[in-house]
């Protein structure tokens, strides 16, 4: 079986995809905790584009091994998304903040019912 | 080891040891600047990776625009301190019991894995910006198409939730009184 898994990197060698892919899964993870255990709303945000950014390797590696530019389109398009997520969410950030003084997610409640 | 392998683990520590800043940095703008080591150690593995165009975006719009972006509110915000945490009830079981499924199931499916024979494109092309332009605007136009109007909503929703906490009664007032 030839192995597809190894992709070549100019003249430099090879690397194994796979070892892109587990670097894409742990930063992931990584994003993911920091959603979980921090109650910073700003650094919740930043966590969720860590999420996003780990995808998108997974996405950019599929798309080499395959030698398909639609996984960089794809990725592409998650940075528009991700960008105007960050915009939103900031900006509903700035405007909790202007009224009070918030420094834990969770006291963010009154739409409870 | 070759040098494609030495740059991969160097770029691959320096993504993994700025995920862990952002996570456990007590300051907000710690954080945000980790995101940023990450983000350009994740431009270099995108070169690796023949994807020259998601590079440059990757630094000029992530690494620089929506980086600022967070910076400046950092800024605006001044210093949030978050403050100790409460206890939470079986915290290590929850732990195991998310992470075990996802590392197990990680290694089966990485251990397993077969990759699929490439499509053939030429590689010495691959990920130019002729290629990603000849995608977005035949095969993906509609996609390429609506995100500039998802871009145009974030923007005007943006402007509408900062424009100032006022109410549509003061508006009046205010437009009232500078009549009178």
């Amino acid at each position: 079986m030839s192995d597809y898994g190894q992709l070549q990197i100019g003249n430099a060698g090879s690397v194994d995809a796979v070892q892109f892919l587990l670097l894409g899964a742990v930063l992931f993870v990584i994003g993911a905790i920091g959603v979980i255990i921090r109650r910073n709303p700003l650094v919740i945000l930043v966590s969720i584009e860590l999420m996003l950014n780990a995808v998108n390797l997974t996405l950019i590696t599929f798309a080499r091994q395959l030698h398909n530019t639609e996984g960089q389109l794809f990725a592409l398009l998650t940075m528009v998304v991700a960008a105007a997520e960050a915009v939103v969410g900031l900006a509903v950030l700035v405007d909790v903040f202007r009224t009070r003084d918030v420094d834990d997610v969770d006291e963010l409640s009154e739409l409870k019912g | 080891m070759s040098l494609a392998g030495v740059l991969f683990y160097v770029l691959a520590l320096i993504a993994v040891l700025g995920g862990v800043g952002v996570v456990i940095s007590k300051e907000p703008v710690r954080s945000v600047l980790s995101l940023v080591g990450v983000m350009l150690a994740l431009a270099g593995l995108f070169l690796m990776l023949s994807a020259q165009f998601v590079f440059a975006v990757q630094i000029i719009v992530y690494a620089g625009a929506v980086m600022v972006l967070f910076l400046f509110v950092v800024a605006l915000l001044g210093p949030i301190r978050e403050g100790p945490s409460g206890p939470l009830k079986l915290h290590w079981a929850y732990l195991v019991v998310v992470l075990a499924p996802l590392t197990i199931g990680l290694w089966a499916l990485l251990n397993q894995i077969q990759f699929r024979k490439p499509d053939g494109l030429d590689i010495t092309f691959f990920g130019t910006v002729e290629q990603i332009g000849y995608g977005l605007f035949t095969t993906y136009l509609y996609p390429f198409e609506l995100t500039s109007i998802l871009l145009l909503i974030a923007a005007v929703g943006a402007i509408y939730l900062s424009r100032g906490g006022r109410s549509a009664e003061e508006e009046r007032e205010g437009v009232e009184g500078r009549s009178v």
